[in-house]
């Protein structure tokens, strides 16, 4: 904890407008006290953190950075890189070889794997592939993600319309993911990725199977979900997204951060 | 709780659906080795009537006819304890008419004419004789010298008597374990196989629930009920088998003439229902630990 309590930094509630809820911590870990949950101001933090798969090069080489609350990071570079790497190791779909990991003021390298679950259910994850279940419709695809964490049937019934709408899908919750368009798929993707409010959301290559203006309209979509306070990180190799939003921009090149620019562009 | 219970029920059936040939398979298997282990209990406790009589050694049975006066009685025993170098003493038993004709009622179970004719009073005592010598020549000329002696009905010598059968109930019982046990592994392999397909097929929707922050159990929990039910379901089908084997069997013995011996190899209807709920424990533990082992395995959760 030492580390991070040299680089905490009081964010008075006014900073951010309105008096949010406390985080109340992952079930069955203490919860974070109101005051501390203030305190956190990194939502993500990577602590010279090192990743090899088997005896390559290293997929991640001594990588640090920290993602305060709220922010919007593009984590860019070309294939192989390791950006989706990084991107795994932040919802320990990877553990790595060296270093640490905090998510909103926790180690979850330090984890046990029975806290991971309930880890996951604080970040949103969404691909390039989207990942949607090709045998349910639009609303049973969002409807899963609250119905396997046990959220009981009227919840589901309430939230699932409110963030279909919020991604402009209204209307289309019976059809199936085959019916849509691919812009369609992603958003339906970003609706179960939001769908239970993470705090965090990560989104791996999201506009890459998309022509750019669908791409900009998704883009428009994760810019409006990072104005209610979700922490966004975006890995990404389409320029144009990455030069028109004008956000934090984190270079990778063989595992290595080789830049670190606030308000970036794709270079 | 309930949703969560009804959200396994409905993948569980639906997966069962998904993989139809597979579950037919694993319960056809399970069904067979279960109905083979329940027939291993059946033949053994046949047997063990047909042995009743003579467990524990016995060597030899002097009976005592049912009208003996204290007096012969009492010579008779004097006769066997005077002889410990033959006869092992400590271990000789006296069986009353009483206990004579609860035995018998095991003995001719399947043969209700010859035990319609038995009563308490009528019945011979015996004394049970476990013999000290392994000479049998020893034993036949004692056996020679008793059927003398007033007061008894007659001397059986377990030589005569059960040894053919004694082996061949050892060479069955070996066979029918072996083989039951050979069969229970094969269906266990295949409700394991079974399970691993179907965590293949789901493999896409169990990656999405993960990523959602669906616990290991809740993932699991279906998949387990799978292969619990599909061992169930094949108890369920080897049970059924087993009361008509057992039904088949009892009809049959009934046919063959009364006092041949061969009624003994009747099984009560009680020991048959315990052997039943034996089997359906059987049937399902053999299932969860089947599905239970490859959801562990394969899920990586």
């Amino acid at each position: 904890m030492g580390t991070l309590t040299a680089s905490w930094r009081v964010t008075s509630v006014g900073v951010e407008g309105r008096q949010s809820k406390p985080h109340k911590g992952f079930r069955g870990a203490p919860p974070i006290p109101a005051l501390v949950a203030r305190l956190v101001y990194f939502m993500i933090r990577l602590e010279n953190v090192s990743k090899m798969y088997g005896s390559e090069l290293p997929a991640v080489r001594d990588a640090s950075f920290d993602v305060p609350k709220g922010e919007f990071v593009f984590l860019v570079g070309p294939s192989g890189s390791g950006k989706s790497t990084l991107l795994r190791l932040m919802n320990r779909q990877e553990r790595p070889e060296r270093g640490n990991v905090w998510v909103a003021g926790r180690n979850i390298n330090e984890m046990a794997n029975s806290q991971i679950p309930h880890l996951r259910r604080t970040m949103g994850n969404v691909f390039q592939d989207y990942k949607l279940l090709p045998n349910k419709t639009v609303f049973e695809n969002v409807a899963f993600a609250l119905e396997v964490i046990g959220k009981p049937k009227h919840v589901i019934g309430q939230q699932v319309p409110q963030v279909l709408d919020l991604v402009g899908l209204s209307g289309k919750e019976d059809r199936f993911p085959h019916q849509l368009s691919g812009g369609e798929q992603q958003r339906v993707s970003i609706a179960r990725a939001f769908v239970n409010r993470p705090l965090i959301l990560l989104a791996d290559e999201p506009t890459g199977n998309l022509d750019p203006a669908t791409g900009e309209g998704i883009m428009g979509l994760l810019d409006a979900i990072n104005r209610t306070g979700t922490t966004i990180v975006m890995a990404t190799h389409d320029h144009r997204v990455v030069n028109a939003m004008r956000r934090r921009v984190i270079q990778l090149d063989r595992g290595v951060i080789v830049r670190d620019q606030e308000r970036g562009v794709y270079e | 709780m309930i949703q969560r219970l009804s959200y396994a029920f409905r993948e569980t059936i639906a997966s069962f659906r998904r993989n139809m040939t597979l579950s037919v398979a694993a319960v056809i298997t399970s069904a067979v080795s279960l109905l083979l282990v329940g027939t291993t209990f059946l033949i053994q406790r046949a047997f063990d009537n047909l042995l009743t009589q003579w467990r524990g050694d016995v060597g030899m049975i002097v009976f005592v006819r049912p009208d003996v006066t204290p007096e012969a009685l009492g010579f008779i025993k004097q006769n066997l304890e005077s002889q410990p170098n033959v006869i092992d003493v400590k271990k000789l038993e006296y069986l009353d008419k009483t206990q004579s004709f609860a035995e018998a009622q095991r003995v001719f179970a399947g043969d209700p004419t010859t035990l319609s004719l038995l009563s308490i009073e009528t019945i011979p005592s015996q004394f049970k004789v476990v013999p000290k010598t392994t000479d049998p020549e020893l034993v036949r000329s004692l056996a020679n010298q008793y059927r003398t002696l007033p007061g008894v009905a007659g001397v059986s010598l377990a030589e005569d008597e059960f040894d053919v059968i004694s082996t061949l109930s050892g060479f069955v019982r070996t066979v029918t374990i072996g083989m039951s046990l050979v069969l229970l592994a094969v269906a266990v392999i295949l409700i394991w196989n079974t399970i691993r397909t179907a965590i293949f097929a789901r493999r896409r929707e169990i990656e999405v629930m993960k990523l959602v922050g669906a616990t290991d159990w809740f993932i699991r929990v279906p998949f387990i009920l799978e292969g619990l039910i599909q061992g169930l379901t094949g108890a369920l089908v080897s049970c059924a088998g087993l009361w008509g084997l057992n039904s088949a069997w009892t009809s049959g013995v009934a046919g063959f003439k009364s006092g041949t011996g061969v009624s003994a190899l009747v099984v009560p209807g009680s020991y048959v229902n315990g052997v039943m709920i034996a089997l359906l424990i059987i049937g399902a533990v053999a299932g969860g630990v089947g599905s239970g082992v490859a959801s562990s395995k394969f899920l990586d959760v």
